[in-house]
C-alpha cells in the first residue's frame, strides 16, 4: 500500500477522439487513479478485466470502495477530452 | 352512474348539459356528456418505499456521495460478495421512486447487479416480479420507461433468464398492453444512462421483442395471449 513506488510519468498528452486506450484510461481516472500502472502498485494486484473485450470491469478506488463497469464503451465523447494520456 | 343529477348544468354557449342516462338527458336540447375517464392511464401515486427507507437508515453497502464523476456508484463490497435474494429485490422496489437520489442510486444499483451478477441472477427472479408489477403499475412514464429498459437488461443478464420470466407474464405483460400504443414523447427532461430512449410504445415493443427472442419456444405464444396486437419478431 504505497503510491510513491508506482514509476512517475514523463509526459502527458490529451486525446482528440476515442480509442480503445482512451476508454481505459478512463475508467482508471474515474476510480482516482493515473493509469494501470499506478493501480498495480497501490493495490499490488491487476485489475479485473471483461473476458471478452479486455476492458476494466472492476477497480477498487484509494479508499477501499468498488467501481464497476460496463461491457460497453463508457466514455462518451464529450469526456474524451478530460483524459490523460501518460507516458514513461 | 349517478342518478340524482336533477339540474341539466349550463354551459358556457348556452346549451345545457346532463349525465348520460338521467332524467334530464331525455328533455330536448339538452346535451348528453360522455361517460367519465375510467382512468386506465392515470398515474397512481407510489406507496412508501422500503428501498427510501433502508437507504435513509444507510443498510445499503454504497458510498452515499452526491458529487460521483459520471454516473457511478461506489460499493463498500464487491458486488460478487453480496446476497442477491437480499439485496435485488431491495433495488427493484426502488423502481417506483421518481425523486433524487432514490431514483438514481436504484436505476443504478440495479444496472451494476444485473451487468455482474450472472448466474446469481436467476433464482432470485421470483422475488422480483412484484417490484416489477408495482413499477408499472404506478403508471407514471419515466417509471415505466426506466423500468422496460430494467427488463430488457434483465432478460440478456444471464442464462434461462428470459425463459424464467414466461410463468410471470401475467403479472408483468397487462400494463405494457396498455401503453403499447403510447408513441408519444413521454417529456423532455431525464436523460438516464446514455441513451435518450423514452418513447413508451417504442419501448414496449422492444421490451416485448426481447422477451420473445430470450423466453424460449412458449414465450411467443404467451406474449400474444397477454397482447394481443404483439406481432412475432422471430416467426415472420
Amino acid at each position: 500500500m504505497s503510491a510513491e513506488v508506482s514509476p512517475q510519468p514523463k509526459a502527458m498528452t490529451r486525446p482528440k477522439r476515442w480509442t480503445d486506450e482512451v476508454e481505459e484510461a478512463y475508467r482508471f481516472q474515474i476510480a482516482g487513479y493515473r493509469d494501470e500502472i499506478e493501480y498495480q502498485a497501490f493495490n499490488g494486484k491487476v485489475a479485473d478485466r471483461w473476458p471478452d473485450n479486455g476492458y476494466i470491469k472492476k477497480l477498487q478506488r484509494k479508499d477501499g470502495y468498488f467501481y464497476y463497469y460496463n461491457r460497453k464503451r463508457e466514455c462518451e465523447d464529450k469526456d474524451v477530452h478530460k483524459c490523460k494520456m501518460y507516458s514513461y | 352512474m349517478s342518478l340524482v343529477a336533477a339540474h341539466p348544468k349550463h354551459t358556457s354557449k348556452g346549451g345545457a348539459q346532463a349525465d348520460g342516462f338521467s332524467t334530464k338527458s331525455r328533455l330536448k336540447g339538452v346535451k348528453v356528456t360522455g361517460p367519465p375517464d375510467a382512468g386506465a392511464f392515470r398515474e397512481r401515486p407510489a406507496k412508501p418505499t422500503s428501498f427510501r427507507k433502508f437507504y435513509e437508515r444507510g443498510d445499503f453497502p454504497i458510498a452515499l456521495e452526491h458529487d460521483t464523476k459520471g454516473n457511478k456508484i461506489a460499493w463498500k463490497v464487491e458486488i460478487e460478495k453480496l446476497d442477491y435474494h437480499h439485496y435485488l429485490p431491495l433495488f427493484f422496489d426502488g423502481l417506483c421512486e421518481t425523486t433524487h437520489p432514490y431514483e438514481f442510486f436504484a436505476r443504478q444499483g440495479v444496472h451494476d447487479m444485473l451487468e455482474h451478477g450472472g448466474p446469481k441472477i436467476l433464482p432470485v427472479i421470483p422475488q422480483l416480479i412484484i417490484p416489477i408489477k408495482n413499477a408499472l403499475s404506478t403508471r407514471n412514464r419515466k417509471v415505466i420507461c426506466t423500468t422496460l429498459k430494467v427488463l430488457q437488461h434483465l432478460v440478456v443478464s444471464a442464462d434461462m433468464v428470459g425463459e424464467a420470466l414466461v410463468p410471470y407474464y401475467r403479472q408483468i405483460l397487462p400494463i405494457l398492453n396498455i401503453f403499447k400504443n403510447h408513441n408519444l414523447n413521454s417529456g423532455d427532461g431525464i436523460d438516464y444512462s446514455q441513451q435518450k430512449r423514452e418513447n413508451i410504445g417504442d419501448l414496449i415493443q422492444e421490451t416485448l421483442e426481447a422477451f420473445e427472442r430470450h423466453g424460449g419456444e412458449d414465450a411467443f405464444i404467451n406474449i400474444k395471449y397477454m397482447v394481443p396486437t404483439y406481432e412475432s419478431c422471430m416467426l415472420n
